[in-house]
């Protein structure tokens, strides 16, 4: 297990880079001239600051080289410094990323909490009034867009009954934590869609596994329905949520941009639509990294989980 | 039949039942939403007591929040939400233009008298108005800044133009505690001096004349300069330190900050040595920020019906207001206890033509009848009455129409130069040698250069086809796109719309593809924006249409209007302005559309003194009071 | 005889079908798999419902004529009524008309990027993880690396090198798709490789390629299924999110996703009819897809199946 710990923090370390050296060949190669996209309609005027930006951040260089000065700094602990927002990125980072992590962790475990059980009911009671009722609520919210539920959500319950608030909270994190009030809208635009998501897996997960040889074996040889149900079927079933929280962990980090515009509540999909329409490439490579930990660690887990939970999976020479 | 097969029939009810209940209901919760409040009147608050004090909230333009302090900013910090809408609040510029709505000279709020012109030489008095540290504003600030400009400003002033303030003027000199002279190298119309240069400065406290290591002499040695401005760009780059910083706290406004978080909430408390003739009313004013317009209008609506955070200076989508009928100035309001007020900046709105480009287009772009053509096809009347709601002004050439001033001549007075023709758009291109095919493309049929015939480097057959990237993110903008297009293929003109971010437009079609050493395969791009006259508030041309200019996006050239510009920059006479302004007009040099309105803007009724706005897009809340 | 669809009610468990002999020959999977199929009325509404949709939105505009290039402002947000059925929208176009056109692009868009995204990632997963090792940790990683670079930051590349014609949108969607398809199967695969069915053909000698297609694909079917009904949902729902984001279909042509959003901007003046047809027809969609996938998932499932 230590070997395969180890072999997987290296393979990490190399997927970082292959992300931060794709994520660079992709921003060569949005066409027009970054300094004029950075430094505003008022430096067209004056072609010596445009050309000052392009030296200093290795425009007139390669890419390659370009990303080794980044790298370099990186490898300092220099994230670099926002090109349009006027700080530097680990602050940028710092100051948004515990309000995502707060708000889209809320409504994953939310999720999980309500989604688990409901899949498992669904699948024992298959084709039953329940399964009907949540199939189709899953249906329905998976296909409204966050947008639109987001909105008819503050127009209903915040701008016509005044039960929540018609933004996320505001003010520094404490508040976020605090204020139920403001964060119930936004949690739960997030939590409708992962819901359907999960238990749509656990259901059909559950299923399959209950139509498996070995529980018949379990029972017949005297097992109780619910001893099956728990000790063997479950476990083995978690098997794709174990997947969909390994890949629910970026999100965690990136946050959800739509859902963050519409509620006021700048996080980090915020910051990075912001950085993204300005082409403000520090922030930008400096998220990416943030969502880059997020998924290998988001895949490790997940990998271990798969251990956990099914001892017939082994890892061989990975 | 067997009871299973009973229950088989029935269970699809279930499913569908449930998926139509929930959509029903979300019907309903739009619905219901909808049309429910009744359109208040554009009442304004009634002659009752003046409040002391008080709290007022003002909504921040969406998706902007002020992020640097120091009023020295290069072009990157160099917008309308950092000096405007934040740091006049607290560091007063020389000269405030912006009485009531108009765009002039008001004496009474700057900081020094209005410039004396000697020949080439101007005079400045300041009247000695009192820093919060104790300081007066005298030359020495004055003199500061100048420096500062003069070391620093090709590289580090947002609004620097080559050739011009400071390297325009030598022998800047401190005469006397309160006044400072210099001398232009040449005899400049006063009005554009001040209007377009003097409008730069900005007096700093010697509290702020120092570097990390002490005490600095930028003031008198200009080689100092360098490493003071870096200090300061440093300071105002830590944005934390903002509400407490020693120097940041020097004000000459009438606000001070005392607390900023990095999402742009701040809140200002009066600042008492402040000299100005208008005092605050309130105790504290507090800047709001919001991601979308969308998301402020939802926390209007909610606070204006008591629930959560009031804002009492907010905006409302344009999308979201009712159309204004033809005569009146302002129409219905949705929100209720609010004033609808309209902000239409002092501006004019346009999308560069690219005479530089190489897509091939270039040939057809330097012929006048092709423009003019596309300005009659450009339904300026249509876009505003219909996805501006009636709040727009329209563009009618190079000096903005709105407010009225007396910088506009007769003939713009008239109006759109080219308002909607279609029949006019197709002789024009038909009776110049071009075979018009509506819905279809239009092609080049008489090449060559004489008389009806399609002009100097144009192939027989040449279609006349052109992408155009505009800015997403403002609705009427798409709109006025679409619209564009439709009209534009009654006449053959195929657009091929292209929907990019801002910055990406703005990176495509801003620059002088030439000078800047951008790319120039591009034809048109329409950021939406235009170009507003701040801080450059006397509307010459010498910015957008001087051959050669860096932010002469198309790189239009035309040598009498090169001429008829250095008139308007040296002759004091009304009539250089005007014979300008009426040739560039018809010359069409970019495509003239509508000056949307800038925001929506919702005054509560319990706020008093916000109106009228100025349409330089400053704020006052020195002015307001509540209301019992 | 009642199938075992039916009586599928997994506590008591559920006795095979009919026990003791087969009758006749045995039929191809294909055929007991439909058999299964249509036995689920919900499918067949699902079907039915699919197929009212494309005819109404590929034949629909042959019947009903309206002009969805020219603006006609005289027409501009009418309601429903005479000539207009689901009135007017901004612009003066017919929304009924509209609705069509655009369902055309928002379909196509959703089945092609689904499709394609389904099938890069089932292979790329069932290899993976069926062969494990340094394969896997090679393809995984990649996975992993591509998973990190946000969708909207592909689009916003994509859009700025080239105009958001209907193929790139597709290829930017299935590009960002396929990696989540991948990881699932992955992990099933890396459970199926050692269940006994595997084991045994290994033993009596089959090769790789016949472990990945003829048992490890199969049998995930359940999860491909179901992830494959997701990925067309999640198509369609993208390109609605691009669209508000700006970076959508761009005009005259739209997509539901285009109309919603812009119907939105009305929501305040009460222009329902700009709204919920456009909403309506993506979530009805969505579902008869589902309950496709539902179907063809126990269709699939072979111990449901009669021989």
């Amino acid at each position: 297990m230590i070997g395969f710990l180890i072999r997987r923090l290296l393979q990490a370390v190399v997927v970082l880079l292959l992300v931060t050296m794709i994520t660079f060949i992709l921003l060569r190669a949005i066409p027009g001239n970054v300094a004029v996209a950075v430094l505003g309609p008022a430096s067209y005027r004056n072609p010596a600051v445009l050309a000052a930006f392009n030296r200093e951040y290795g425009f007139d260089k390669p890419w390659f080289d370009q990303y080794l000065l980044w790298l370099g700094h990186l490898l300092q602990g220099n994230l670099g410094f926002s090109w349009t927002l006027d700080q530097s990125v680990s602050s940028l980072l710092g100051s948004h990323l515990p309000k995502t992590v707060w708000l889209v962790g809320v409504s994953v475990v939310l999720a999980l909490v309500i989604a688990v059980p409901i899949g498992v009911w669904q699948a024992v009671r298959r084709n039953g009034p329940v399964d009907y009722v949540f199939t189709s609520l899953s249906f329905l919210f998976y296909a409204a867009p966050t947008f639109f539920v987001g909105t008819v959500l503050i127009l209903v319950f915040s701008v016509k009954l005044h039960i929540f608030g018609p933004e996320g909270p505001q003010g520094g994190m404490v508040n976020d934590i605090t204020d139920w009030k403001d964060l119930t809208l936004p949690v739960v635009t997030l939590a409708l869609v992962t819901i359907a998501l999960f238990s749509r897996y656990t259901r059909s997960s559950v299923m399959d596994n209950l139509a498996e040889d070995y529980v018949r074996t379990a029972r017949a040889k005297g097992a109780s329905g619910r001893r099956v149900l728990w000790r063997h079927v479950l476990r083995n079933s978690l098997i794709p949520i174990a997947t969909l929280l390994g890949l629910s962990l970026p999100g965690i980090m990136a946050g959800a941009l739509i859902t963050e515009s519409v509620f006021n509540y700048p996080g980090m999909g915020y910051l990075f639509f912001q950085a993204a329409q300005k082409q403000d490439y520090p922030t930008e490579l400096g998220f990416i990294i943030v969502v880059a930990i997020a998924t290998v660690l988001g895949s490790l887990l997940a990998d271990i989980a798969y251990a956990v939970l099914d001892p017939r999976v082994r890892y061989t020479r990975l | 039949m067997h009871s299973q097969q009973w229950r088989r029939l029935l269970r699809p009810s279930y499913k569908m039942a449930a998926a139509c209940c929930a959509v029903l209901a979300l019907a309903l919760a739009a619905c219901s939403s909808s049309g429910g409040s009744t359109p208040s009147a554009t009442g304004s608050s009634s002659a009752s007591s003046k409040v002391v004090g008080g709290t007022a909230t003002w909504a921040l333009p969406p998706n902007s929040a002020p992020n640097y302090i120091f009023p020295f900013a290069s072009s990157t910090y160099f917008s309308t939400v950092n000096f405007a809408e934040f740091q006049y609040l607290m560091y007063r510029p020389l000269y405030w233009f912006g009485n009531g709505a108009s765009p002039t000279l008001n004496s009474s709020l700057s900081l020094a008298d209005p410039p004396v012109y000697n020949g080439k030489q101007v005079t400045i008095t300041l009247k000695g108005w009192k820093w919060s540290n104790g300081e007066t504003v005298n030359a020495d600030d004055l003199e500061f800044w100048i420096h500062m400009m003069q070391a620093v400003a090709p590289g580090d002033w947002g609004d620097y133009v080559p050739g011009l303030f400071p390297s325009n003027i030598s022998n800047v000199k401190v005469t006397g505690p309160l006044t400072l002279t210099m001398t232009m190298d040449k005899a400049y119309n006063p009005t554009w001096f001040t209007d377009n240069e003097l409008s730069q400065l900005t007096p700093m406290p010697m509290a702020w004349d120092k570097t990390a290591a002490g005490a600095s002499n930028c003031t008198n040695v200009v080689a100092d300069c360098a490493k003071v401005y870096a200090y300061l760009d440093g300071q105002s780059k830590s944005l934390s330190t903002w509400a407490s910083s020693p120097i940041w706290s020097v004000v000459d406004g009438p606000w001070k900050l005392t607390s900023f978080n990095a999402d742009g909430n701040s809140t200002f408390v009066p600042n008492p040595s402040y000299s100005g003739p208008v005092k605050p009313t309130l105790a504290k004013f507090e800047e709001l920020p919001f991601t979308t317009e969308s998301a402020e209008y939802n926390v209007l609506q909610a606070g204006a019906a008591g629930a959560g955070q009031k804002i009492d200076v907010g905006y409302i989508p344009t999308t979201d207001v009712p159309a204004k009928p033809a005569n009146a100035t302002v129409g219905p309001n949705p929100v209720n206890g609010y004033t609808l007020a309209p902000l239409i900046e002092w501006a004019i709105n346009y999308f560069p033509i690219n005479y530089q480009s190489t897509t091939g287009n270039a040939p057809v772009n330097k012929q006048l009848y092709f423009r003019q053509a596309l300005q009659y096809l450009m339904n300026q009347k249509a876009i505003i009455n219909g996805p501006l709601r009636g709040y727009g002004a329209y563009t009618v050439g190079p000096v903005g129409t709105y407010p009225a001033t007396s910088y506009l001549s007769a003939q713009g007075k008239l109006g759109d130069p080219f308002p909607y023709n279609v029949a006019k758009a197709k002789q024009l291109l038909a009776s110049n040698g071009w075979n018009v095919v509506p819905n279809g493309i239009t092609t080049c049929a008489k090449p060559g250069t004489g008389p009806g015939e399609c002009g100097a480097g144009i192939a027989q057959g040449h279609q006349l086809v052109y992408n155009l990237p505009y800015a997403t993110g403002t609705n009427w903008i798409e709109q006025e796109m679409v619209q564009l297009q439709s009209n534009a293929s009654l006449v053959g003109i195929k657009l091929n719309l292209e929907p990019k971010p801002f910055n990406q437009v703005t990176a495509i079609g801003g620059p002088n593809c030439v000078v800047a050493k951008t790319s120039c395969d591009w034809d048109f791009a329409n950021w939406g924006g235009g170009w507003s006259f701040v801080p450059d508030y006397y509307p010459t041309g010498e910015t957008l249409f001087l051959s050669g200019s860096g932010a002469n996006s198309g790189g239009y050239t035309n040598a009498e209007n090169d001429s008829l510009i250095n008139q308007t920059l040296t002759s004091a006479s009304p009539s250089a302005l005007s014979n300008w302004q009426n040739y560039l007009a018809t010359q069409v040099p970019v495509i003239w559309q509508p000056n949307g309105a800038y925001q929506m803007v919702e005054v509560s009724n319990s706020l008093g003194g916000v109106l009228p706005q100025s349409t330089t897009a400053n704020i006052n809340p020195e002015d307001w009071y509540f209301t019992k | 005889m009642t199938s075992s669809v039916a009586t599928q009610d997994v506590l008591p468990a559920g006795e095979p079908a009919t026990p003791g002999l087969p009758a006749g020959k045995t039929r191809s999977m294909f055929a007991r798999g439909l058999e299964v199929f249509l036995e689920n009325r919900l499918a067949i509404a699902g079907l039915a419902i699919l197929v009212l949709i494309f005819g109404f939105c590929f034949i629909g505009p042959h019947v009903y004529h309206t002009d969805q290039v020219h603006v006609n402002l005289a027409n501009e947000n009418l309601a429903p009524g005479t000539g207009h059925p689901l009135g007017t929208d901004v612009n003066g176009y017919d929304v009924l008309g509209r609705l069509m056109v655009g369902g055309q692009i928002s379909l196509e868009v959703g089945l092609a990027a689904a499709v394609l995204a389904t099938f890069l990632g089932t292979v790329w997963g069932a290899v993976a993880g069926y062969f494990g090792g340094v394969v896997d940790a090679v393809m995984m990683r990649l996975v992993d690396a591509l998973l990190s670079i946000p969708t909207l930051f592909l689009a916003l590349v994509v859009v700025s090198m080239f105009p958001p014609t209907e193929t790139e949108i597709i290829l930017v969607i299935a590009l960002t798709s396929w990696l989540t398809t991948s990881r699932l199967i992955r992990g099933e695969a890396l459970s199926l490789r050692v269940r006994d069915y595997v084991q045994a053909m290994r033993v009596m000698g089959g090769s790789s390629a016949r472990a990945v297609f003829r048992h490890i694909a199969p049998n995930a079917v359940g999860t491909i299924i179901v992830n494959a009904t997701f990925q067309v949902a999640d198509a369609i729902l993208l390109v609605v999110a691009l669209s508000y984001l700006g970076l959508g279909i761009r005009p005259p042509q739209t997509d539901w996703g285009g109309m919603l959003n812009s119907g939105l901007n009305s929501i305040y003046d009460g222009y329902w009819w700009q709204i919920f047809p456009a909403g309506v027809a993506i979530i009805l969609v969505v579902i008869a897809i589902n309950f496709i996938g539902d179907a063809l998932r126990d269709s699939f499932e072979v111990r449901l199946q009669r021989r």
